[in-house]
């Protein structure tokens, strides 16, 4: 029996008919094809599918489609500016050579947003805590969390 | 240590059930009274879908009880002490002012628990009602004498939390209840908490041990008026090291006490080898880990 779901991704409303059984990461990847959340462990501690909720960095694979009803969800997608113009963050990113294979990337840059948005100038410790949801078997972390530093300065 | 440890297969999708929300306390205990062992409850569900998608649990319905108001706070009052609504997250006790200041080993114990986006959405009362031997937020609140209130369709109950853990993975609730509050009275004066943890690899796993030490101490800070050891990880349910306490309560602080508390401590605890640790070194552990929260107990200033 379908739930009716309706939320706001990305400043956008959406009404979607769910199986309960369904994560919201299901629901933003398979039904309302925002791919840039990724589901990679689906148990909770790798953190590629961290969505913001409520400003908040959350796994989207721990949730069920049915709890988020009527919240404000921000991904990846949600981070784009003006005219296709990158946020801060994700600018940092790429000057700071903080990607590799990308498949972490969306989760580590919603993460350090929810860090930033609440303590702007993080020290590198706050930094390291708040990512140490999120796994990236490519880089080493050292560059993104350079990244994240400098993306802080520059908000300043 | 056994294959099953080992090999766990999570599947892709959560098994099939059919979802229902309770608005109120009394909807979510007659729901549950209705579907007896049929159901789970869900609040944060960051421990239910693990379970759910290794199929170790799978329930035909599942109650949200997030969806009932007012069962998400943080209240001090000096007369009744702090109450914690069961729906509060981890992340609102790790930086509630009230807690930080004056119960701060609950705090310390909270930040500890996974990671961050776990913390923002996981509760409380689910850590403590998942009832594993290892849940972090337990040692603490049983240190500091807390109890849980529980309710059902016809009223409610008050039990201490140490009698609320009674085996692993089982919790004091029968059919129908569901827990809704955590009371914790204010500490005495020269109260001192500390909780310590081992992880098995990083800060995101379940405590291999826990240790919490809540000291009494007297005004000049010389002799531990009373203490309240508890041990997480190394028994069924966590356990206060009551042998242990009675080694350090009424006595003058000094080194040779220190090290024989935790001596005491390693042999009180019972734990079992499992792919996080063998018994010996979780003993090991124990001496090391009591050793350290007395000492920062001691030399903590809240």
């Amino acid at each position: 029996m379908k739930v009716e779901l309706k939320l706001v991704v990305n400043g956008n409303t959406y009404t979607v008919y769910v199986s309960p059984w369904m994560t919201l990461l299901d629901v933003l990847r398979n039904e309302l094809q925002l791919t840039g959340t990724k589901s990679g462990c689906n148990t909770g501690e790798c953190g590629a599918c961290t969505v913001l909720i409520g400003g908040k960095a959350v796994k989207s694979c721990l949730v069920l489609a049915a709890q988020v009803q009527g919240r404000e969800i921000v991904t990846i997608e949600g981070l784009e500016g003006e005219e296709g113009r990158l946020h801060p963050l994700q600018q940092a990113f790429i000057d700071h050579f903080a990607v590799q294979c990308g498949f972490c990337t969306p989760g580590m840059i919603l993460s350090a947003k929810a860090l930033l948005d609440k303590n702007p100038s993080p020290t590198e410790e706050e930094v390291r805590v708040a990512l140490s949801g999120n796994l990236c078997r490519c880089t080493g972390y050292v560059k993104i969390v350079e990244a994240v530093l400098a993306a802080s300065e520059e908000r300043q | 240590m056994t294959v099953a440890d080992v090999r766990s297969i999570y599947s892709r999708t959560l098994p099939k059930f059919e979802y229902v929300e309770a608005k109120t306390v009394a909807e979510a205990c007659s729901l549950l009274t209705k579907y007896g062992g049929k159901a789970k409850v869900i609040a944060g569900g960051t421990d239910l879908l693990v379970s759910m998608r290794n199929r170790k649990v799978t329930p035909q319905y599942i109650v949200n009880i997030r969806t009932i108001p007012n069962l998400d706070y943080i209240r001090y009052t000096d007369v009744e002490g702090l109450r914690i609504g069961a729906l509060t997250t981890l992340d609102s006790i790790e930086g509630s002012p009230i807690i930080r200041e004056r119960f701060s080993i609950v705090a310390h114990a909270a930040c500890q628990i996974g990671q961050p986006q776990i913390r923002n959405w996981a509760t409380i009362g689910g850590n403590l009602c998942n009832a594993t031997p290892s849940a972090d937020m337990a040692p603490p609140l049983i240190g500091l004498g807390a109890r849980a209130k529980i309710e059902d369709i016809n009223g409610e109950r008050v039990l201490p939390l140490e009698e609320f853990f009674v085996g692993p993975g089982i919790s004091a609730l029968r059919t129908g209840e569901i827990l809704t509050e955590i009371q914790i009275p204010t500490p005495a004066l020269y109260t001192r908490g500390v909780y310590l943890k081992i992880p098995a690899r990083t800060m995101i796993d379940i405590a291999v041990v826990g240790v919490a030490v809540v000291l009494t101490l007297d005004s000049e800070y010389a002799n531990i008026m009373d203490a309240k050891i508890v041990l997480g990880a190394v028994a069924p349910t966590p356990m206060r090291a009551r042998k242990t306490e009675e080694v350090i309560r009424g006595k003058v602080i000094e080194e040779g006490l220190i090290e024989k508390a935790a001596q005491t401590a390693a042999r009180e605890a019972r734990p079992i080898s499992d792919v996080r640790g063998s018994a010996n070194y979780r003993k090991e552990l124990v001496r090391v880990l009591t050793n350290g929260a007395i000492r920062q107990a001691i030399g903590s200033t809240s």
